[in-house]
């Protein structure tokens, strides 16, 4: 997550309703975009203020006294824990066990820590500075020098605070792996099919151009040559923190190519996009697999000389089956199988936790509701709309050549800043 | 039952509508009591053998889509009515019109480049226009690959051959007839070895030499070669003595690389192998195993196109294991790993009781491990 350049202020109220037109100097995003800030559930949730005149790639939320005092709560609970486990570490008595837990919640603290320890720091030069404007008033030379600096000090504490913010701000420890995209046709019939087949493409164009690699797993093809489901293997650093937002339903409305009269119908692609893991993030041991391959009936081995070498991967504890069928050396499609499969059991794991999840925090942005409608391609009036945040992009090509599609997830990643910034002030750390 | 044929000129395989009959040996049920016939060495099978595999060949040919287009149409609508037309019931080895299909789509990646989806051919969205009309660039004349198919559906010629290449584990191995094509099962060789040099590395046992027996195209040496990586062990001595073997699995070798790695040595098992008695800290091997009366009534892409030399274990399958088994006593040295590749069950069974009593005490933890099929695949076991 990264602050990304608006000014946001927090206020207590009904939000307004903000429309921005073309012409406006800030807007957001490239091309012709309207804004609509979405009405909120509850009454904390903040609004959004378009700071027309400061928008800049340097500007930085507002940390109001709210925020403050709950983080001032947070360092000092972070700074007790550390502590305790620095004294855990510290004795002799300590099993290997407790030792090495201990020394993992440490690890996993050190980097908060190390800012809670700057800002300490600097905050106690503030104080020092403070005391010494008061203590010479008429030194005109040191008035002038401690002002100086304590401006340069609160800049400073200002970028602690932030990153401080930014480290205790609940994290998706996924959002750095890579990820599978599962594509599919939903109702609409062969017009859903072709169309799953332009997302997936946009996809594909879409990873090409951040770079990533982009691997198709299974294709299945429907009569008119569509695609009724594919997926993928998309690798490369934070694609799963991009790409999150596309889970769930994406409308199209369009005139179908099979559709004489020229009617516009309304059909549905479902995307989920899993995060990858590997055989460690899931716990899976070589035991809890059972891995069969295509048998021609024949004795194989030298007798048979074949093509196909479908696998399929069986994981025994909870029964989850993936076969991989496409790849042209049986190694490959293991270890294809063996990807979705983590990938799979990984997302089950992720859902028990989901599940467990504060009211708030299951409501917000990103919490995984495949079935949610969250964008409709309108072909007609040429725009997307993405519904969770209210934003339209008038280009539908320029959206499935890949290229929109990255303004469309800032502002979904800023909205995701926002919830976790509410869910830090409303006190729920989950 | 020799076949000879000069291969007519590639126009004239220009668009020539399917043929219905099927070649002669893929349709010939040979009665058990007629000689095995040799490996038929066809004219072209020979002057091919010289030429770049497809897949390595440059870019300099091209083709418009609306060709391809037609090109893919004849090769499907090939393999359907071959296997309509087929006057025999299905050999349960036989491909299936499927696997076929999926053949043809990578003999067209492998003449034209990895991406290249013949999908797209057929697909009337919304790709731009541009993409849509310019050629596709290929490493031969369509003509060819025409002639290409219809070798593989109507003579059975192995996928493999034809382009010059076979998939394996994660490498991509030439491959031309006089080889065997590794086969999906001979992967977890490669694994096998890989679990052994990591348990001896840990437990401070150093490095040495392994040697893989009857490399063929190199696929096992380039393999365990690499996991065998600096630190875990010395050079690989791969041994064949079929000049072909020689040829092509130095091509392997060279290809990934492993020049300095891997040694290849022409001649018969252990026998270029004398300097290195008692020293090999593993050996590995893939012998012919299959019983030779059975030769003749193997899948047609076998029996009519790989080399029998690599196929023939003699009257039970186990004239070879049973001379490699003798051999590994005395080459291994204590501690040494080896894995056997079998015909499966019977045969694994025999070969880890000879090993194990047949010199009492030379051998210990002799396993037979499974493929993914279940079947008894691999005969593994240490030096004592």
């Amino acid at each position: 997550m990264r602050f990304l350049g608006l000014g946001v202020v927090w206020r207590r109220r009904l939000p307004r309703v903000l429309e921005l037109s073309e012409s406006s100097p800030a807007v957001l995003l490239s091309g012709s975009v309207a804004f609509r800030a979405l009405p909120p559930s509850s009454a904390w949730t903040p609004s959004l203020v378009w700071d027309l005149r400061s928008y800049s790639t340097e500007t930085q939320p507002q940390l109001t006294t709210g925020i403050i005092k709950i983080m001032e709560q947070r360092m000092v609970a972070i700074e007790q824990r550390s502590a305790y486990l620095h004294e855990r570490v510290n004795q002799p008595e300590a099993t290997t066990a407790e030792y090495s837990t201990a020394n993992k919640e440490l690890q996993q603290l050190e980097d908060t820590m190390e800012l809670i320890r700057d800002l300490r720091a600097k905050q106690k030069e503030i104080d020092g500075l403070k005391s010494l404007l008061v203590e010479c008033p008429e030194d005109k030379d040191m008035q002038h020098m401690a002002t100086e600096e304590m401006s340069a000090a609160r800049e400073e504490e200002k970028r602690l605070q932030l990153l401080l913010l930014k480290s205790l701000l609940p994290k998706d420890d996924a959002d750095e792996k890579d990820c599978i995209l599962e594509v599919r046709a939903g109702t609409g019939g062969e017009e859903a099919s072709l169309f799953a087949m332009d997302i997936f493409k946009m996809y594909e164009k879409f990873s090409q151009k951040k770079g990533w690699q982009f691997d198709v797993v299974e294709i299945m093809v429907s009569d008119l040559k569509g695609y009724k489901e594919a997926s993928a293997a998309i690798s490369g650093p934070g694609a799963y923190g991009l790409l999150k937002f596309e889970s769930g339903v994406h409308r199209v409305q369009r005139v179908p190519v099979t559709e004489k009269s020229g009617r516009i119908h309304t059909s549905a692609v479902s995307v989920a996009i899993l995060p990858q893991a590997s055989a460690v993030d899931v716990q899976v041991r070589n035991e809890d697999l059972k891995i069969d391959t295509y048998r021609s009936g024949g004795s194989g081995g030298q007798h048979a000389n074949t093509t196909n070498s479908a696998v399929r991967i069986t994981h025994l504890p909870s029964g989850l089956t993936v076969s991989i069928q496409d790849e042209r050396s049986q190694h490959m499609n293991k270890s294809k199988a063996l990807k979705v499969l983590y990938a799979r059991l990984y997302e089950l794991e992720r859902s028990r936790q989901h599940a467990s999840r504060s009211k708030l925090r299951a409501q917000q942005i990103g919490s995984g509701d495949r079935s949610e409608r969250i964008r409709t391609y309108n072909f007609p009036q040429g725009r997307v709309t993405d519904h969770r945040v209210g934003i339209t992009v008038h280009s539908i090509a320029e959206v499935l050549e890949g290229e929109s599609l990255e303004a469309l997830i800032n502002a979904l990643l800023l909205q995701e800043e926002m919830d976790a910034i509410a869910s830090f002030t409303s006190g729920s750390s989950l | 039952m020799v076949v000879s044929r000069i291969p007519p000129p590639a126009a004239s395989l220009l668009r020539r509508p399917p043929s219905h009959r099927l070649s002669r040996f893929s349709s010939a049920a040979v009665s058990p009591s007629a000689t095995p016939p040799p490996t038929p060495e066809t004219f072209s099978s020979r002057r091919r053998r010289w030429e770049t595999p497809l897949f390595l060949r440059p870019l300099t040919h091209s083709a418009s889509r609306d060709d391809l287009k037609a090109f893919h149409s004849w090769a499907s609508s090939l393999v359907l009515s071959a296997a309509a037309a087929a006057s025999r019931p299905p050999h349960p080895s036989d491909p299936e019109p499927a696997h076929l299909l999926r053949e043809l789509r990578w003999l067209l990646q492998d003449a034209s480049t990895e991406s290249f989806d013949p999908h797209q051919l057929f697909s009337s969205s919304s790709s731009s226009a541009a993409a849509a009309i310019s050629p596709v660039p290929l490493r031969a004349e369509l003509g060819e690959l025409y002639g290409i198919w219809r070798e593989r559906v109507e003579e059975r010629r192995p996928l493999q051959y034809l382009v010059g290449c076979e998939h394996w584990r994660d490498m991509v191995l030439v491959v031309r007839e006089g080889v065997l094509i590794p086969r999906p099962e001979t992967e977890a060789v490669v694994d096998m070895v890989a679990e052994v040099a990591v348990t001896a590395a840990a437990e401070g046992e150093g490095g040495g030499p392994w040697a893989d027996l009857g490399t063929g195209s190199g696929a096992l040496a380039v393999g365990i070669a690499r996991v065998l990586g600096d630190g875990k062990g010395g050079k690989v001595y791969a041994t064949d003595v079929s000049s072909d073997a020689i040829e092509v699995a130095k091509i392997n070798v060279q290809r990934y690389g492993l020049e300095d790695k891997v040694e290849i040595r022409q001649g018969s098992w252990f026998q270029p192998l004398g300097d290195l008695d008692g020293k090999l800290a593993g050996l590995v091997s893939n012998p012919p195993y299959i019983p030779s009366r059975h030769l003749p009534g193997l899948q047609p892409e076998v029996s009519g196109h790989e080399p029998w030399l690599a196929l023939d274990g003699g009257e039970d399958g186990l004239d070879h294991l049973l001379h490699l088994c003798n051999g590994s006593s005395s080459a291994l040295r204590p501690g040494g790993f080896f894995v056997f590749e079998t015909n499966g069950d019977d045969q694994s069974e025999f070969i880890a009781d000879f090993v194990t009593t047949k010199c009492r005490g030379c051998f210990n933890g002799v396993k037979i491990v499974p493929d993914f099929s279940g079947i008894g695949r691999f005969v593994t076991g240490f030096r004592r």
